[in-house]
Parts: C-alpha cells; structure tokens; sequence
C-alpha cells in the first residue's frame, strides 16, 4: 500500500508539473504573440545598445532641440532617418577655433575621433517594423501638425513614447497592426489592406 | 480616400514590338526572383507581365503577333471569392490586391484566374549577394508559401497620394504620373508607347480617352469578368482585305 500511494504522489505531482510548464511556455507564446516577448536570457525588449551613449535630455530638454532638425526626413519623406556624424560635429564643433564642445564626455570624445577618421557613426536601429508593412512617415506627421494642430514633439511621441526624456532610447508602444488599425479608426484614416500592405 | 479614383491600363497591341523591356522594368521594380532555366523548365517563372508571342500565316508569308499580359485588376475576379483567408480582394480604386501576410498559399487564386498571371513561390527567393542591395525598399519580398502578381505598382500609387495629393494638393493626373516617374514601371519602360496608365474616373486621363477607341476590347470579356486594362486591336490592312473577300 505504501508504495502505490507514494506512486501517486509522484504522478500527480509529475502531472502537475507537466500542466504548469505547458501552461508556462504557452502563456510565454502568447504574451509574445500579442505583445513583446518576455525578458529572459538578458534580453530585454525594444533596448538596443549604440555605438555612444547619446543621452537625448541633453540635446531635447536642455538645448531644445526639436526632434525633426536631426531626424531631418521625418516631414519629407517615408523614413525619419538618423542624423550623420556631420550633424553632430556641424554643432559641437566651434570652427574658428576647431574646438569641440563638450569635450570630456566619452560619446563627444569619440565623435571626434571618428570625424578626424573619417569614419560614419553606425547607428543601431531601435524601432522595427516588419517587411511586409510599409510605413511612412511624413503623411502621419504632417496629419497630425496640421489637422489637430499637435506640436512636432507630440506626435512623434504617440508612437514613441517621450524619447527626450531617456538616457538610452528603447521602444516602449508595441507598435503591433492592432495599434496601427486603432488609431486609424479614431482619425478616420483608411484601413484598406494595401495603404500598409503591398 | 480623397479623390475616388479607378487605376486602370490601356494597351495599344498595334505598337507592340516585342521587346520586352517592361518584362525587365518589372522585375527589378518589384522584386521579382529571378528566373533561373531550372525555373522556367519547371513552368514556376515569375513574370508579373509577359509577351505572349503568336505566329500568323505559314512561312514565308508569315507575321510576329505580340501581346503583354498581366494582372487585368477584374472588377468582378474570380481569384477573389476563391480566397479562404480574403488575401485577395478589390479595393476602391479598382486595384486587385493580394495582401502578402494574410496569404496562406492554397493557390486557389491562381488556379482559377484566367489570365495565367499569378504567381506562387515554390522557394525562399535568393539573390547573389551584389545584388541584394538593389532590391527595392518600398516593394515586399515575398517569402516561401505566398502568392504574388501585378500590382499596378502599387507603391507608386500610394507614393503620388502622398506626394502630389497631400504634400502638394494637387490632383494625381497623366501629366503628374509622367513628370514625377509615378507610372508603373513597365509604363515608364515602353520605348514604343503601348502601355498607357490612369484613371478612368479621371474624364481628361489618357486611358478615359482611349478606353472609347473604336479598336478597343478586353480579355475574355466573354467571361463576365471585366478587366481594367483595356486592349486595342492590332492594326492590319491585308487581315481587313481578306475579311472583305
């Protein structure tokens, strides 16, 4: 009797864990179906690591700068795009004395260094759509601006979240179809297949 | 949409030489795998448009007849209600759209279009890697298990509602699909003027013009399908001489 009993415990026990961990792998799926895949094995989602610190506070809340003068196509054409190296060195470099602004500070440092080189700053990208959606942004912007009279700043944070508030830039919105259809409907936009789809 | 538009093509068979340069616009306009012998041998080319050749006469008294076929965008087409997922549907601007991420590939499409002009991809499409670099952005490349045809350059369209339409305000008519290179790209290929692009709700468009053509017709329009890309007849007095006999 002893040895069946414990024979059940065992069973029911090696059930049990068998349910939890299908359960686990498929809520695991699902979460990422639905939303981002969950942070495990260190990685985290929508963070990317660039090739210099690039602590936008400093450039958006204390210099001001609006997000379209480095991210130059964001009104004119379907990609936003990432400034050049020149960008950066056109503005901490002061030319009359070929001094650097900001010097000290590694990222300023190594802009320099790639700039006396020669060499381009290898951006990573940190927000992602797949293949088979074809975004643009200049019609989204420019709907916005004009039509509910948001700022630049605002509308690019509908998507993006604040990015002038982080250190280290990382995708916050899922920016599934479901959030694109969402707020296509609340603006009246088309939601034909082929507006995104071709 | 603003404007309510109804894209649609007109083809002058009589100026058609046959040289296939929308067949090569084409395919690198929109991604197009490319079509190696083993391919074609095995009939799974992919050629979104392609002339169809026909002999006329034995020789030596014998004429070269050609013909571009592609997607003819039917109003009414019979590779839409076969879809089980609706990948395939038309849109208000009498484009027949294949939505590559809905399809699943049953193929049913192709099997009962018509016109032969669907294509399904057996394989992962592979390209050398120099030219990889000169696929274009703004096309999908589809990927195994997805069917794909003429889109009328969809991309092309969509980038004349945003830059004519909303940049500008102004109306998407021939003159700004010529100037700003918004034709489809075998439009734009065609050193012998055969393939005309518009709108036909557009009453100055090129295509509203010629779709009245006395030599106009549509393909298999016997089939009730009714196409939006229009033909018109070659021209061949010694056919009329004979008919006249």
């Amino acid at each position: 009797m002893p040895t069946s009993r414990s024979l059940k415990v065992v069973l029911a026990l090696s059930l049990l864990v068998t349910v939890s961990l299908v359960g686990l792998v498929l809520f695991g799926l699902l979460r990422a179906w639905w939303s981002t895949p969950i942070s495990v094995f260190g990685f985290v989602p929508g963070q990317v690591e660039q090739p210099i610190e690039f602590p936008h506070p400093v450039h958006v809340e204390e210099a001001g700068i609006q997000c379209d003068f480095c991210h130059r196509s964001v009104a004119k054409s379907e990609a936003a795009t990432v400034p050049p190296l020149e960008l950066c060195v056109a503005c901490h470099m002061d030319l009359p004395n070929g001094t650097f602004a900001g010097m000290g500070h590694p990222s300023v440092e190594h802009v320099k260094e790639l700039w006396e080189k020669g060499e381009p700053l290898d951006w990573k990208r940190v927000h992602r759509v797949p293949d088979h959606v074809q975004f643009m942004h200049e019609p989204h912007l420019n709907f916005f601006r004009e039509q509910q009279g948001l700022e630049t700043q605002q509308v690019c944070s509908l998507c993006h979240g604040d990015v002038g508030a982080m250190n280290e830039v990382r995708q916050v919105e899922d920016l599934k179809m479901r959030d694109c259809v969402d707020c296509h409907k609340q603006n009246n936009a088309p939601t034909d297949c082929v507006i995104c789809h071709y | 949409m603003a404007n309510n538009h109804k894209w649609g093509m007109v083809i002058d068979i009589d100026k058609c030489t046959g040289c296939q340069a929308c067949v090569v616009a084409c395919q690198s306009e929109n991604n197009i795998p490319i079509n190696t012998e083993d391919l074609v041998l095995q009939r799974r080319a992919f050629q979104w448009i392609r002339i169809e050749r026909y002999w006329e006469g034995t020789y030596p008294d014998i004429k070269a007849r050609f013909m571009p076929i592609l997607c003819q965008h039917c109003e009414n087409a019979p590779c839409e209600p076969v879809c089980p997922v609706y990948a395939t549907y038309h849109n208000n601007e009498g484009l027949n759209v294949q939505v590559y991420n809905r399809c699943i590939g049953t193929r049913y499409c192709a099997n009962n279009c018509p016109y032969q002009v669907r294509f399904f991809n057996y394989w992962e499409p592979e390209w050398p890697e120099e030219l990889k670099s000169q696929l274009n952005p703004d096309v999908t490349v589809r990927s195994r298990g997805i069917m794909e045809k003429c889109t009328f350059c969809v991309q092309k369209i969509r980038r004349a509602q945003v830059e004519v339409e909303q940049r500008d305000g102004e109306a998407i008519d021939d003159e700004q699909l010529r100037t700003r290179n918004l034709n489809p790209a075998c439009v734009q290929a065609c050193p012998s003027d055969v393939l005309v692009f518009g709108d036909f709700n557009d009453p100055n468009s090129r295509v509203a013009e010629l779709s009245h053509d006395e030599r106009h017709y549509k393909l298999f329009e016997h089939l009730g399908t009714d196409p939006n890309v229009i033909y018109l007849k070659k021209i061949d007095l010694e056919a009329e001489d004979e008919d006249h006999h």
